[in-house]
């Protein structure tokens, strides 16, 4: 394309440029006003982008501390934003790995080994993908009430439950991890037996060791799925203090108890570090988005 | 003492419906080295990794120093595996390569590191030890992939095409290299692979197969020293792919034959006499002339020259390659199987279309009845 | 390979022994299930724990070790999930049938009632201790109309419903040491412990509290009859059975007694989607929104996506990088997180949004009350979400293709219309099919972002299920099952499963996509 230059090129790049700064400033518009919104005071308040009176209330408020008030009336946070933070970190953290151990030895097993019905096996997990935990959202429900009169800290209501209800998830995972595992060398395993290394061994030291961009992948997907997974969260958990980020950040916009600055600052408060870990490992990111199609 | 015995060895992917190795029977001596040739498709590659323990046997008995080894795993077979992609694990330094396996054995570290330094200064790697395999060159690299064998101390070297991703001028300092190897540590070595040229240089005895047709009882044409096979092949295959440009076949059948010689009619009328004991055939069978390029000597200075007597034919020329110090001459002739090749030594251009008188010395012919199977040549020094 | 597969772990007793006590905790877990009465639920336990064991024990079964675990969270959180929504969409499952019918049964059986003849007066006692200290151990002492005195076992305060014995005392307790009686104000204290208590007198009848000062005999209103589930009233003399149709005890077929039990109704609820007109209207509606939704979120992302990737492709527009990040800015920020974001600047009173247009153009749209533009506002919402994706996707293809292409073009003399028309979408739409169908099935299912921005709302007139305009099939089944209007499990289960034809069929079209991709 460098070889080939209209004479209007100077225009035209001008011209993009400025649809483009046009475009992003609409695009990015939401996170401005949040940015803005955060240090608002009060929960109705509007005014320019950048406040006049920049008031901390809010992150105060998200970081759990109570805000004394200009009156000396003290406002206590509304809502535990830190410990839904913590319990969206601890589903996303033990789902993410559960997924990742099991699609990782399903892949392997995929990749390498021949056995009956492997092919069978691959389509349906490509077919059950396109079918979401929403749909079944009812029989979800009904899964862990019943093993919650067996095992209670696994039936409604508990972080566990939802934590193993995502392992769903991994049949786009296992496709993922055995793509890669498809483009090294199956002789270096080979190599590995003759070196004397069980099947086990091999696995473990050779053809683990050569995955792991893949497996941060996987696992960074998984994480973020999990962080923003609403349907089943919002179904399994009832009581304030077990809610993930997800369902409890939804309180906020009641009609009826309208938080709008408190929601902005913890909106922040959670979104940036997921935003940051996204955009540092976008490149890795899209790869694997690439491949799969997950996110619409 | 490390002999490999294979009897009876197939090999079937689907249960018994279609053989890629069929009924191999050979007798690997202690210390020798065996080349596998054939082309791509004759399981040569397969039959090697069947060797190694990374492919079941579907039937037939595989021993190494006397001992069944059927059911061991490649490692508790003391073989030592070459690959052709080298196969080093790309995480290791060249170091941990070759120590990879005698630390799964839990070998002592004293152990390890003579090992390890041997085999490095053997294959001059002394300087790379610390080295990932992504640093190396490909030679530097094959050279890492025999000390991880090395160091083990196998009883049998295990090579798959192991020359096939080097540049050629590589190959051939790598080819001499191996050879030296064998030399300095006589150990039973099969080498697979599909150039004759590294087979005939490098090997005491080379195997021919052949892809498995779906009448054919085995796979296995031919055993026997590079020379024997050039100057003896047992059969049309293996005449056919020991040599380069491959030889010529014409066809005719059978006038008259003793132990001595015979008299062939050729298609197009022709009579050849070979040195060849075909007394067995009888006058009239269908039987095949084989001719190597090199040994078809052509007359360029009588061109015009329109005769065909006992032993000459007339072609007419197709195409040539000139290659410098010799050159290719594509003829035609109406008996010969595909294109008729000389090799001459004169650099001159000849135009096309032009007929070309060659002769066939009798001496240098192959004789092949109608099933391929070759007649012993006659009158040949014993020491080919 | 095969050959190398033989091998079995080096520890092989550890494995067993540690695969035993798995199967013993299981085979306890089975044993409690089945006591339970969930066969169902043991047997597929038993199933599993059965093939598991086979799976880790057995050498052939080798390969399926690492794909079992993966397979059986396949199998328990996604196959068994849809085949026992289907199983519930021929169910009434809902909050008023919410119960199986042997619970219901026992509800009723449970069900007591005094004859008023019979009143026994109490007084409670508590224990003491040789110290004079209390550890919360009561008796009761009744006295009978016949002026008969029984004496109940030691009990303490129960949370539960809870049976004690009492025997024939010959003397007054407050005689005896070691108990002091209870005044009438702890007597109220413990009402509550003392209505969970029947006392159960020599002579089999059984007594409970109906007022504060005193006991009454009271026997079962229902008496199982020896005809299977049907129950005697034992007051009217009344059969009532289990209407196996509308799952419900009845008398005469037209009342309810008690709560509704669970029971089959075939294709009922399929048949009032279908024909009740308050839920086949607003079905229809939602259906065809969600297929427009769907539909066109997957053209604006794309027409957005597309523009954008071939912008930040274009070398002379430096800076590219930069670009890049804050354009797919959007899909880094979690979706819930964003949509709310949405939800507060669309506010019509205190959104932002609404500020900007009523300085700027003096108005004050209703984003959330006008049908119309509460789905202009879904779909505006949806492209900004989604066009980051579609432009990932793009940028990859767009690499893809050769420079020689555009420079042979630019010799034809094509300008960039041509160029983007002629050769990039052409050549760009082919690949990018599969991902846009299961694009279009992500927004066919987008719940979190109906649910999480509208809630569905505006509602639709004429609806007698919850039902709004910006609702999508799978948020109005959320709001069936999990609403606050009443939960109508079997309703949403029976549209849950016809969105599953339709995922099917997408599926489907989607494998046939990208198998024509592959070989082409």
């Amino acid at each position: 394309m460098a070889m080939v230059q209209p004479r209007n090129l100077k225009y035209r790049v001008w011209c993009a440029r400025v649809g483009l700064w046009a475009f992003l400033a609409v695009t990015l518009f939401p996170f401005f006003m949040i940015i803005s919104i955060s240090f608002r005071a009060g929960n109705f308040a509007t005014g320019s982008l950048i406040p006049e009176n920049p008031s901390l209330e809010h992150w105060s408020l998200a970081l759990g501390i109570p805000w004394v008030n200009a009156d000396g009336s003290i406002t206590e946070p509304f809502f535990p934003v830190l410990t839904w933070l913590w319990n969206s970190i601890k589903v996303a953290f033990f789902s993410s790995a559960l997924i990742l151990i099991l699609s990782t030895s399903s892949a392997y097993a995929f990749a390498r080994l021949r056995f009956r019905f492997r092919e069978h096996m691959l389509t349906a997990m490509m077919i059950l993908q396109m079918f979401p935990a929403v749909l079944a959202l009812v029989a979800i429900h009904a899964l862990f009430e019943k093993i919650g009169h067996y095992l209670p800290w696994l039936g409604l209501n508990s972080l566990s439950a939802v934590t193993i209800s995502y392992i769903g998830g991994l049949a786009l995972h296992i496709w993922l991890i055995k793509g890669y595992f498809e483009t090294i060398d199956n002789s270096l395993e080979e190599a590995a037996a003759i070196d004397g290394a069980t099947p086990w061994q091999a696995f473990r030291l050779v053809l683990l060791p050569l995955s792991v961009p893949i497996l941060a992948v996987v696992f960074i997907l998984a994480f973020i799925t999990a962080i923003g997974e609403y349907p089943v969260a919002s179904v399994l958990l009832h009581s304030m203090d077990k809610l993930t980020l997800a369902v409890g950040s939804r309180q906020y916009l009641n009609p009826q108890n309208y938080l709008w600055g408190d929601f902005a600052a913890a909106a922040i408060l959670s979104g940036l570090p997921i935003t940051i870990i996204f955009v540092l490992c976008q490149r890795w990111i899209v790869g694997g988005l690439t491949a799969g199609g997950v996110k619409g | 003492m490390a002999e490999v015995k294979l009897s009876g060895i197939s090999k079937s992917y689907d249960g018994g419906k279609t053989w890629v190795i069929k009924d191999v029977n050979l007798s690997i001596n202690d210390g020798e080295f065996v080349a596998f040739v054939g082309p791509s498709g004759c399981g040569k590659s397969t039959l090697l990794r069947m060797i190694c323990g990374l492919e079941d046997i579907t039937s037939g008995e595989l021993s190494i120093k006397g001992e069944r080894v059927n059911d061991l795993s490649p490692h508790e077979r003391h073989v030592g595996m070459v690959f052709q992609s080298y196969a080093l694990y790309p995480h290791m330094t060249v170091e941990k390569n070759m120590a990879f396996g005698l630390k799964l054995a839990k070998a002592d570290e004293s152990v390890i590191d003579q090992r390890v330094n041997d085999a490095a200064r053997m294959l001059q790697l002394e300087t790379f030890l610390p080295r990932k395999p992504k640093a190396l060159s490909g030679g530097q690299r094959q050279r890492v992939a025999i000390g991880r064998s090395i160091v083990q101390q196998p009883s049998v070297f295990l090579f798959d095409e192991p020359l096939s991703n080097l540049d050629v001028s590589l190959r051939v300092q790598m080819r001499q290299e191996l050879a030296g190897l064998h030399r300095r540590l006589k150990t039973t070595s099969i080498y697979v692979t599909h150039d004759q040229v590294e087979a005939m240089t490098l090997a005491d005895r080379i195997v021919v197969l052949s892809p498995l047709g779906p009448k054919d009882s085995t796979n296995l044409e031919q055993v026997g020293p590079p020379l024997e096979l050039y100057n003896r092949p047992a059969n049309m295959f293996v005449a056919g792919f020991i040599g380069s440009p491959q030889m010529n076949f014409l066809d005719g059948h059978l006038e008259s034959s003793g132990t001595e010689r015979a008299v062939i009619t050729l298609k197009t009328g022709d009579t050849v006499e070979v040195n060849c004991d075909a007394h067995s055939a009888k006058a009239g069978d269908k039987v095949f002339v084989g001719i190597r390029p090199e040994h078809i000597s052509a007359q360029f200075s009588s061109m015009d020259n329109n005769e065909s007597g006992k032993n000459r034919i007339l072609t007419k020329i197709v195409a040539e390659e000139l290659l410098g110090s010799e050159s290719f001459i594509y003829c035609h002739h109406e008996a010969a199987l595909g294109a008729i090749i000389i090799r001459v030594m004169e650099i001159t251009s000849k135009p096309h279309d032009q007929s070309l008188s060659v002769s066939l010395p009798p001496k240098c012919c192959h004789l092949f009845n109608e099933e391929g199977t070759a007649f012993p040549r006659a009158g040949l020094p014993e020491v080919f | 390979m095969t050959g190398v597969q033989k091998r079995g772990s080096g520890r092989p007793w550890l494995a067993i022994s540690l695969l035993g006590i798995i199967d013993l905790l299981i085979l306890y877990g089975v044993t409690l299930m089945y006591a339970q009465g969930e066969i169902a639920f043991a047997l597929i336990m038993l199933i599993l724990a059965v093939s598991a064991s086979w799976v880790f024990i057995s050498h052939k079964a080798y390969c399926y070790r690492y794909v079992f675990p993966g397979l059986l969270g396949v199998a328990v959180f996604i196959v068994f999930p849809l085949l026992y929504t289907v199983n519930i969409a021929f169910t009434n499952f809902s909050s008023t049938n919410l119960l199986s019918q042997g619970r219901v049964k026992n509800i009723l059986l449970a069900q007591r009632h005094t004859t008023g003849d019979s009143i026994y007066k109490f007084q409670m006692f508590e224990a003491i201790d040789k110290g004079g200290k209390t550890d919360k151990k009561y008796y009761l002492q009744l006295t009978a109309p016949d002026d008969q005195v029984y004496k109940t076992a030691s009990f303490r305060q129960p949370t539960a419903p809870k049976v004690v014995k009492a025997r024939l005392a010959s003397a007054d307790i407050s005689t005896e040491t070691g108990v002091s009686p209870l005044p009438l104000r702890d007597v109220i204290k413990n009402r509550d412990h003392l209505y969970n208590l029947t006392v159960k007198i020599p002579d089999g009848s059984q007594l409970v509290m109906t007022g504060i000062r005193r006991f009454e005999a009271s026997s079962p209103l229902y008496v199982a009859s020896d005809k299977d589930d049907t129950l005697v009233n034992t007051l009217t003399g009344e059969t009532i059975y289990p209407d196996w149709e509308t799952g419900r005890y009845t008398h005469d077929g037209s009342d309810q007694i008690g709560p509704g039990f669970v029971t089959y109704t075939g294709w009922q609820n399929f048949d009032d989607i279908l024909n009740n007109p308050g839920i086949k209207g607003p079905f229809l509606k939602i259906f065809l929104w969600t297929v427009i939704f769907a539909g066109l979120s997957v053209l604006f992302t794309l027409i957005v996506g597309l523009l954008m990737a071939c912008l930040i492709q274009w070398e002379p527009l430096k800076g590219n990088g930069i670009y890049r990040i804050l354009l797919i800015l959007p899909y880094a920020v979690p979706a819930f997180i964003s949509i709310l974001i949405f939800r507060g600047l669309f506010n019509q009173n205190f959104g932002e949004i609404n500020v900007f247009l009523d300085i700027l153009f003096g108005i004050k749209p209703e984003w959330f009350s006008n049908a119309t533009l509460a789905k202009t506002m879904v779909l505006m919402v949806n492209t900004w979400l989604g066009y980051p994706y579609i432009m990932i996707l793009s940028i990859g293809l767009l690499k893809a293709i050769p420079d020689t292409l555009y420079e042979a073009s630019a010799i034809d003399g094509a300008g960039p219309w041509q160029n983007l028309t002629q050769i990039t979408i052409p050549l760009i739409l082919k690949p990018l099919m599969p991902l846009l169908i299961a694009s279009f099935a992500f927004n066919f299912n987008n719940l979190v972002l109906i649910a999480l921005l509208t809630d569905g709302g505006p509602d639709l007139l004429g609806a007698t299920t919850p039902a709004g305009a910006t609702d999508i099939l799978v948020s109005y089944t959320f709001r069936l099952a999990f609403g606050s209007y009443g939960q109508d499990y079997g309703l949403a289960s029976a549209i849950a499963t016809i969105i599953f034809l339709i995922v099917g069929v997408i599926a489907w079209l989607n494998l046939q996509a990208t198998k024509k991709y592959q070989s082409v």
